[in-house]
């Protein structure tokens, strides 16, 4: 007699947070989300957080790395960052960079994913096939994308030249040298995009694609319908981390082209690089890279709203 | 069954993070004996001449281990940095010549001015070249490992194919460029000769070798100025862009890694190189010979060198001492001579040049390597010691690579690069 | 209406097999190509090694680079090195990860946003600005916490990563997505928050924790910069480090290089693929039949 009464008061408290959203959860609800927290957050804090506030701190200073003797300049490193026409350079680099890398990777990936989600013979073999591309070094793949992509010997104006298309400088060009990097860095990634579609599409129930079919729809409008909003958290997640490590770009342009030619691959990374280990100019490397942070903040910030309203999460 | 599972993996992780925990740590010695860590980037047959070296030596003192970890020259500045800020510098490390001006500035590097005039090191009997990039502001911080230089390196049968006569010793850039001409055949792809263009510090060196063999300077005496827009500064430029636009004679590289193979493949006709190239062309019947001249100018045929510096990093008295008794025997004349006969690097003291059969001997093993030994003798100045130098290379990279792709006219691109050197050296404050 | 649209009987041409292999045949050859690359190298002689354009038909095969590469250098322990720390990261990942992407999925707590923001955030800044501070860190806490996790110990490449924010945020998409009506049930039967996320939460995400095991796994196998700026002795070297000895700063060992290559990248290929039958979720196992 009591048990039902007493459960369905237990049904409504349960449930009236996550219909009011405002009510202050429990205590015990708070205890158990810093308690799961903790373990993680202390290691990502520490090893992370804590560089990053130092990494600050050296943002303020001349810094050579050589000698201890590092004053606090103030806001001089910012101010020759603004005067610096490389810097510019390479923020439009950058961007430009991400713009055309994160939806070439991310589509890329869905639609090998969507092929891969499926069981026929060797599907096994495919899906690996991604998954190694991301596994190759990146200075293999740098040796043949340079390959590929060489003005003389390479395949790809090979391939052009059947066409008709005269020879094109690629890593030579100033123009073209950035999207041969896209091209290469699209192929190392797209395995990681598979990877996360394919899991993200086992979260699709069956049930309801068929119930599409059953009502009519055919495959592209079901896609469209239902699969792709089931998969939005995925595709925002990917939107994000893929943006995260695409405004980041080093490995490839360290192993290709060196910035080069004429700085045309300069990205912000690469030029903190340089600054930190070519130049012995620390201090002004930290300050770049501090604005690089405060840009990434505000891309990433900016998804983040943006997929609040396109997300849909199934709850 | 899940919970066996999980039980499995708990446990092995458990394992896995004692065996983490009991990780050796190879700073501490054997039996009351010190060990001093020197950081090195062998490999191949250096790796292992310089290992041979090194058990030698801990078998004959048995109070000292050497031991040895391998890092990327490349690498090695940011992880030798990021341990000096860290409090735990390597006793002894290989550093690139052209970092020494900075490395010169760290607290903890030892002052060895007084250590190689000690008796039986005999200092003089290094290249000029390697003392001088050893020595900053009068002070010795650093022990020779390496010295190298630029010469040609010509593929002796595609000059036999295009009826030419093989480069002599006292040839100039006209008959280089002539050449390099001849030997272009685009059916083919065939380039006469080739520069690398990822606008580094490589792209910056090569011209300056043309540089100074136009009896040009790079910066002024005090380098603060910059010296380079002279007429021996446009002669330079222009006949490397005479090749790359106006002849179609040079390939062009921008990622510094493809144009060994491609001479490799029979399809470059001359290359300047260094002696470290040598064993990379096994395909090509090559021969070596001299940098051109420019004739009517002071430079003869002078050629530019890239010296690497041992340096000693403070780790305590017991420490430096121990690692300067290693450096002084690494780096005395037998020892020289025996790396030098197991790897084919050049022999970094003169004693050992001129030991009777040494040339001959090393001829053998590595063809063409007499000629880069002896064109030592050629190299009679280092670039500028000075801090700000990245700066300088960086302006004088992009100004080379702008002509070679055509943005620009030498005259205009000298000149504006030597306003930007200008601009840089006076605004830095030491 | 309950007749599903049967097919009229329709001429179709059938093929023998699935046509989705017309798409993932060419697919799969453009990923893999320069694994062609990759395998060819390594069972070259050097002298057809080094040639441009790369010469992907050698007339001389070179079996013996294999063992020549494992000779080069002490791969026996680089492998043992990079198998504990890379274990022993997905494993630690997979426990605090979930514990703690199910926190910022599920539970409200005073500060929640703000803290994965900060998580967030510590993807923002590049390694080569954080490494010193790392590593003044990581010197710290092996002196004055636990040895085994300060420099030149496999600690130190273990602990860093031992949580990242990608799997804290890659996790916490995945449990949003799943119907909280499981758990809420759970809960109402008394369970504790942590029996939910064990017996609830974690079955469900069989394919998210082996992508997460999967992709940690190829992370810590394949760091590089990190381990080259803490590890200070040959014994304590990782793989990528190992093949690193084959490349000198002006010539590469391209063909034992490329044998190191293909033997560190089997292991991640073999988990893979091993791994791979989780990804596919049974229907038994989400329990939404019949639902």
């Amino acid at each position: 007699m009591t048990a039902p009464a007493a459960l369905l008061r237990r049904r409504r408290t349960e449930s009236a947070p996550a219909r009011a959203g405002r009510r202050r959860p429990a205590a015990s609800e708070q205890f158990a989300g810093w308690a799961f927290v903790t373990p993680g957050a202390l290691i990502i804090l520490v090893f992370g957080a804590v560089p990053i506030v130092w990494s600050a701190v050296m943002s303020f200073q001349r810094n050579n790395l050589l000698t201890g003797n590092t004053p606090y300049v103030g806001l001089r490193n910012y101010r020759a960052m603004v005067h610096d026409p490389v810097v510019a350079q390479a923020v439009q680099h950058t961007l430009v960079y991400t713009a055309l890398f994160v939806p070439g990777a991310m589509i890329a990936g869905l639609f090998l994913a969507v092929a891969m989600n499926r069981k026929i013979r060797f599907i096994s073999l495919y899906r690996t096939a991604a998954y190694a591309t991301m596994a190759i070094s990146t200075i293999s793949e740098a040796v043949v994308f340079i390959w590929l992509f060489d003005p003389s010997y390479g395949v790809v104006n090979y391939f052009l030249s059947l066409l008709g298309i005269p020879q094109q400088q690629f890593l030579n060009s100033p123009s073209q040298a950035l999207y041969v990097i896209v091209i290469m860095t699209i192929w190392g990634w797209t395995g990681f995009s598979v990877v996360i579609y394919l899991a993200a599409l086992q979260g699709v129930p069956q049930m309801l694609l068929d119930a599409a079919a059953v009502d009519g729809a055919g495959p592209w409008t079901t896609f469209r319908r239902v699969t792709l909003p089931l998969l939005s958290p995925a595709s925002l997640f990917l939107a994000v981390w893929l943006t995260i490590n695409a405004l980041q770009l080093f490995d490839e342009v360290y192993l290709s082209t060196q910035g080069g030619p004429l700085n045309a691959t300069t990205v912000l990374v690469y030029y903190v690089y340089e600054q930190a280990f070519i130049n012995f100019n620390f201090g002004y490397a930290s300050a770049i890279a501090y604005f690089l942070f405060l840009i990434i903040l505000v891309v990433t910030a900016v998804q983040f709203r943006a997929g609040r309203r396109f997300t849909h999460y199934r709850s | 069954m899940r919970t066996h599972w999980l039980g499995v993996a708990l446990a092995s992780s458990l394992v896995a993070l004692g065996l983490a925990a009991c990780g050796s740590d190879a700073s501490s010695g054997g039996s009351g004996g010190i060990t001093i860590s020197i950081w090195n980037g062998y490999t191949q047959t250096e790796a292992k001449a310089f290992a041979h070296l090194v058990s030698v030596y801990n078998k004959a003192h048995p109070g000292t281990t050497v031991s040895s970890l391998y890092v990327n020259n490349d690498n090695t500045l940011q992880k030798v940095l990021t341990a000096v800020r860290g409090g735990s510098p390597p006793d002894i490390a290989y550093l690139y010549g052209s970092w020494a001006p900075n490395v010169a500035q760290i607290p903890q590097v030892v002052n060895l001015t007084k250590v190689v005039q000690g008796p039986g090191v005999s200092w003089p009997d290094f290249w000029v070249g390697e003392r001088d990039v050893a020595t900053v502001n009068g002070k010795v911080i650093g022990i020779p490992a390496l010295v190298d230089n630029l010469a040609v390196v010509y593929n002796k049968t595609l000059f036999a194919q295009a009826g030419l006569k093989p480069p002599s010793p006292d040839w100039t850039w006209q008959q280089f460029v002539a050449d390099a001409a001849k030997l272009t055949n685009p059916a083919k792809k065939q380039f006469g000769t080739a520069y690398v263009t990822p606008g580094t510090e490589d792209t910056v060196w090569h011209w300056e070798a043309l540089l100074w063999e136009a009896g040009g300077q790079i910066l002024k005496p005090g380098n603060k100025q910059a010296a380079f827009d002279s007429p021996a500064g446009l002669q330079a430029l222009t006949t490397l862009r005479d090749m790359a636009i106006t002849d179609h004679s040079m390939y062009l590289d921008p990622t510094d890694n493809a144009y060994t193979n491609v001479f490799n493949s029979g399809k470059i006709g001359m290359l300047v190189t260094g002696p470290w190239d040598l064993s990379v062309f096994p395909n090509v019947h090559y021969g070596v010979q001299v940098m051109p001249s420019f004739p009517g100018t002071s430079g003869g045929h002078q050629t530019i060198s890239g010296p690497d510096n041992w340096v000693i990093f403070n780790n305590g008295a017991t420490h430096v001492s121990a690692a300067e008794k290693f450096l002084l025997w690494l780096t005395a004349p037998a020892q020289v001579k025996y790396f030098s006969l197991a790897t084919g690097d050049l022999p970094t003291r003169r004693s050992v040049e001129t030991a009777p059969g040494f040339l001959q001997q090393m001829n053998k093993s590595l063809p063409g390597v007499d000629t880069f030994i002896t064109n030592l003798g050629n190299v009679r100045q280092a670039r500028p010691q000075t801090p700000t130098y990245p700066k300088v290379s960086q302006i004088l990279g992009n100004m080379i690579v702008s002509v070679l792709l055509g943005k620009s006219q030498p005259q205009a691109a000298l000149a504006g690069a030597a306003q930007q050197v200008n601009q840089a050296l006076a605004s830095t404050n030491g | 209406m309950t007749a599903p649209a049967q097919a009229m009987p329709r001429r179709r041409f059938r093929l023998p097999f699935s046509p989705w292999h017309l798409v993932l045949v060419p697919a799969t050859l453009v990923l893999i190509f320069p694994f062609v690359w990759l395998a060819v190298t390594s069972v070259e002689t050097l002298p057809e090694a080094l040639h441009f354009p790369p010469i992907l038909t050698p007339h001389t095969i070179r079996f013996a680079n294999y063992p020549d590469a494992l000779h080069a250098a002490p791969f026996g322990r680089f492998f043992l090195n990079s198998t504990v720390v890379a274990v022993t990261t997905v494993l630690c990942n997979l426990v605090l990860c979930s514990l703690a992407g199910y926190a910022f999925a599920r539970l409200r707590f005073l500060g929640r946003g703000a803290l994965f923001a900060v998580i967030m955030a510590t993807l923002m800044v590049p390694f080569q600005v954080t490494m010193i501070p790392q590593f003044i860190i990581t010197k710290w806490l092996g002196i004055h916490v636990l040895a085994g996790v300060g420099i030149n110990h496999l600690g130190a490449l273990i602990l860093p990563n031992a949580a990242t924010a990608f799997g804290i945020f890659f996790l916490r998409q995945f449990f949003k997505t799943l119907p909280v009506e499981y758990e809420e049930s759970a809960r109402v039967d008394g369970a504790s928050r942590l029996k939910v996320l064990w017996r609830i939460v974690l079955p469900l995400s069989a394919p998210a924790l082996a992508t997460l095991a999967a992709l940690t796994f190829l992370d810590s196998w394949n760091n590089f910069l990190w381990p080259l700026i803490a590890v200070t002795s040959t014994s304590q070297m990782t793989l990528p480090l190992g093949l690193a000895t084959f490349q000198g700063a002006h010539a590469t060992e391209w063909t034992l290089l490329m044998a190191a290559n293909v033997m560190s990248l089997a292991p991640m290929l073999l988990i893979f693929f091993a791994a791979q039958r989780y990804f596919i979720r049974s229907v038994a196992a989400t329990g939404l039949a019949g639902t």
